[in-house]
């Protein structure tokens, strides 16, 4: 073995697999600081950090919901359609039907589970193709949102815009930072650290399998604890009633709640196992409807979350909402390494390769680049992006796809060390 | 194994407190800068958030604005919304002008009423914001507004119909449609009241009739000022209620793009042409009312309306407050934003060659 190839092993958990991981928050870590030096320091700023956190979090809360859907082998295009509906609905109900806006929310979410249930009816129980029902309901919600709002833009009140546009709030002495980010920096260092001892004591306690170096656990902890701290540093110390987004703190918890749902609990495995061969996962046992059902509902509640993100953040609900917002949240799965054919692909995954389109695109723009040029290149990006994953996996070499299969494996490694990444990336939303 | 630990700790905490005196943006808020207070650099950065490229005028706008920013000494920032995305898209970019500095963000929205939030940092980091042709609703935060007398267009839209109709039938009488434009652009209803001020007495007296019953501005709605939507519109009015014997006089079209749209619309019935209406003056417009078809448009310089509003940016930037000529009319539902308001002007087939002599790519084509 190559004394490369053993530094890999050791930096990155010990399997080959498990560097190929690597590749995709490299491309990431490189885009950021290529657009760091061409807008001269403006990418890491906190008011862009912050603001790419708002724009972007409605997205990725998408796509969660869409890498279940393609893991399971289907295929939603009403998540936008269901966004505007959802949004309309709610702000109606709140600025003129007077609810409290708390109350909307739930309402929001109600609706999202009402239409998810008649889309997964539709899907699991019916036998029509995904692909078919959401194109249906694309246009169903779509005219929806049009027959409700009266192609109307309505206005949410300030409470409720806080989910989209409202930040944690200063509170205790005034260090110059905000306390309450700082807090959350501190607990996710906590949590980092002690998912890396947790790990170490695990594999101990396993037969056969041996800790990485003590030294390789340390740079680990060093470099995430920094990137961590950095981010925490930055979302804190943001212009005077700014600080870390509420939508940021949404995003990060469905992010861990979804990601330890589809690693490490039964339902989540079930979900792989429909999307990898759906016949012999009827044949073990798993209920295959169910499944279908779960997944499409999900997909709307969290399109109907992201709806209402949206709406907090425009202050409005309008009649362009949520137009191609399903094709955002696919390219982020697509890129986060997930299989058109169902079965691969992680939370993680998702949420980095919306990160890599976000921070695309927020670079372009602060670059000046026209929008027409920025649909070219990310139109170029995603295409690249896959090929040359199909490419290299061909190859038998590096694959970023591949490196996301592991949870199927079930290598008592690489659960140790995923987390991890999974925190690195959570950390830099 | 603990010694190792202490020392990692150590070094994390070495770590933080290097990154501890990396810089804090706190410090230099600019949340209390009054909007024209103390002016800036002669070399700052403008921005200028237009909406997607969907007509010929936000093109020409662009264009204008980048290079006359440029003459002016400043930097510039001109975006177009994504054609797909306007409204997100818009508010990324927004934002992005703010991260960068702008001084001042000249802002054509996409969608008024949901820009509330960017406008509101933008304001916060020291810019002054100025809504262009479209007002920005629903916020404290916009300082100016500079347009064409909206309202006057709409006036001079309905006179343009009414004189259209009795120029080619001299007694009522006459049976019309209306068009409005976006619900979205808080222009459309501006525009269409406008022309209501000057057609509703004639309704009342019964000289006009609206041959389909739709008056309110919710019916006569174009979705995203879209063309295929008001020929839709058109085609379906068509055969719902001019199937029989009855006449179109006019059809009410808030813009040339729509009137064209239901030009064809018309055409395409096999019915003649009525009187229609339009603005912007836009080429194909121009070229169709010389060619006796559309009846009328409404030239809104564009080069006037940028050239006012980089004059405003200039005042801006010695520190003094800007012209206005409006005080009181246009309240965005938060604050009356004082208005620059530019006269607009009727343009019909006699008038044409007068109206357009200044301009390079119009005037030859009414010769």
């Amino acid at each position: 073995m190559s004394r490369t190839k053993e530094l890999q092993k050791n930096l990155f958990g010990g399997t080959t697999s498990n560097a190929r991981q690597f590749v995709m928050i490299a491309t990431l870590v490189g885009i950021i600081l290529y657009f760091q030096i061409s807008t001269g320091g403006l990418t890491l700023q906190s008011g862009n950090l912050i603001a790419l956190t708002q724009q972007y979090a409605y997205i990725s809360v998408l796509s969660i919901g869409m890498l279940m859907v393609i893991v399971a082998g289907h295929i939603d295009l009403s998540v936008g359609s269901v966004a505007a509906f959802t949004g309309i609905v709610v702000a109606k109900a709140i600025s003129q039907h007077d609810v409290p806006w708390p109350a909307g929310i739930l309402l929001g979410l109600a609706v999202g589970a009402l239409i998810g249930a008649w889309q997964g009816f539709w899907v699991a129980y019916v036998g029509i193709p995904a692909f078919i029902v959401t194109l249906a309901g694309m246009l169903l919600f779509r005219g929806g949102n049009q027959y409700i709002g009266n192609a109307d833009t309505v206005p949410v009140p300030p409470g409720f815009r806080e989910i989209g546009a409202g930040y944690l709030p200063e509170a205790g002495p005034d260090t110059g930072y905000n306390n309450l980010t700082l807090l959350l920096g501190l607990l996710a260092c906590a949590a980092v650290i002690w998912r890396e001892l947790r790990s170490r004591q695990v594999r101990k306690q396993m037969e056969g399998a041996e800790p990485a170096p003590l030294w390789i656990s340390v740079i680990r902890i060093v470099v995430m604890v920094a990137v961590i701290v950095f981010a925490t540093l930055r979302f804190a110390g943001g212009r005077i009633g700014t600080s870390f987004p509420i939508s940021g703190i949404i995003l990060a918890v469905l992010v861990i709640a979804y990601s330890y749902y589809t690693r490490n609990t039964a339902g989540g495995r079930h979900i792989y196992a429909v999307g990898g061969n759906s016949r012999a996962a009827e044949l073990s046992g798993v209920k295959l409807r169910r499944v279908n059902f779960m997944v499409m509902m999900n997909m709307s509640i969290l399109a109907a979350l992201a709806g209402m993100i949206f709406v907090a953040r425009s202050a409005a609900s309008g009649p362009q909402d949520g137009l191609s917002w399903e094709l955002d949240a696919i390219a982020a799965v697509f890129i986060g390494g997930a299989a058109v054919s169902g079965g691969l692909g992680t939370v993680g995954g998702s949420i980095v390769g919306g990160l890599v389109m976000a921070v695309l695109n927020n670079g372009l723009q602060l670059t000046g680049t026209g929008s027409d040029m920025v649909q070219i290149i990310k139109g170029l990006f995603l295409l690249g992006a896959v090929a040359l994953d199909v490419y290299n996996k061909k190859q038998g070499r590096f694959s970023i796809i591949g490196s996301l299969t592991r949870p199927l494996r079930r290598e008592p490694s690489a659960q140790s060390s995923d987390p991890t990444a999974q925190d690195r990336e959570t950390a830099r939303i | 194994m603990r010694k190792m630990l202490i020392k990692s700790l150590a070094v994390g905490a070495a770590a933080v407190l290097a990154l501890t005196a990396c810089s804090n943006d706190r410090e230099k808020s600019g949340g209390d800068t009054p909007a024209g207070g103390k002016g800036f650099a002669k070399d700052a950065l403008i921005g200028v958030a237009l909406p997607s490229k969907t007509s010929e005028n936000w093109v020409l706008a662009g264009d204008l604005f980048t290079n006359g920013l440029k003459e002016a000494g400043f930097q510039s920032d001109v975006q177009y919304a994504g054609a797909s995305t306007t409204v997100a898209d818009q508010q990324a970019q927004i934002t992005a002008m703010t991260t960068k500095g702008a001084k001042v963000i000249v802002i054509g929205a996409t969608d008024a009423a949901q820009l509330s939030t960017q406008v509101a940092a933008a304001k916060q980091a020291g810019a002054v914001v100025v809504a262009y042709d479209r007002l920005i609703t629903n916020t404290p935060d916009v300082d100016y507004y500079i347009a064409f007398d909206n309202f006057k267009v709409g006036q001079l839209q309905g006179q343009a119909l009414l004189d259209g109709m009795k120029a080619k039938k001299p007694t009522g009488p006459y049976t019309i449609e209306l068009f409005s434009g976006s619900p979205d652009d808080n222009n459309s209803g501006v525009f269409f009241n406008g022309a209501m001020d000057v057609l509703k007495p004639e309704i009342d007296k019964g000289n006009v009739v609206v041959g389909s019953g739709q008056t309110d501005v919710k019916q006569t709605a174009t979705q995203g000022w879209k063309a295929e939507n008001a020929q839709s519109r058109m085609d379906s009015l068509l055969n719902s209620t001019y199937n029989g014997g009855k006449t179109l006089d006019g059809v009410l079209s808030p813009n040339d793009t729509l009137a064209r749209a239901i030009i064809t619309s018309i055409k395409g019935a096999g019915k003649p042409i009525p009187v229609v209406t339009g603005q912007d003056s836009e080429v194909e417009s121009v070229k169709s009312i010389m060619a006796g078809e559309q009846y009328s448009t409404i030239n809104k310089d564009t080069r006037k309306l940028v050239a006012e509003t980089i004059n405003m940016v200039k005042t801006l930037q010695t520190g003094s407050d800007p012209q206005v000529n409006d005080t009181k009319s246009y309240n965005n539902g938060v604050k009356v934003v004082p208005a620059y308001l530019l006269p607009p002007l009727i343009v019909t087939k006699a008038n044409a060659a007068e109206a357009y002599a200044n301009d390079p790519k119009l005037s030859p084509l009414t010769k």
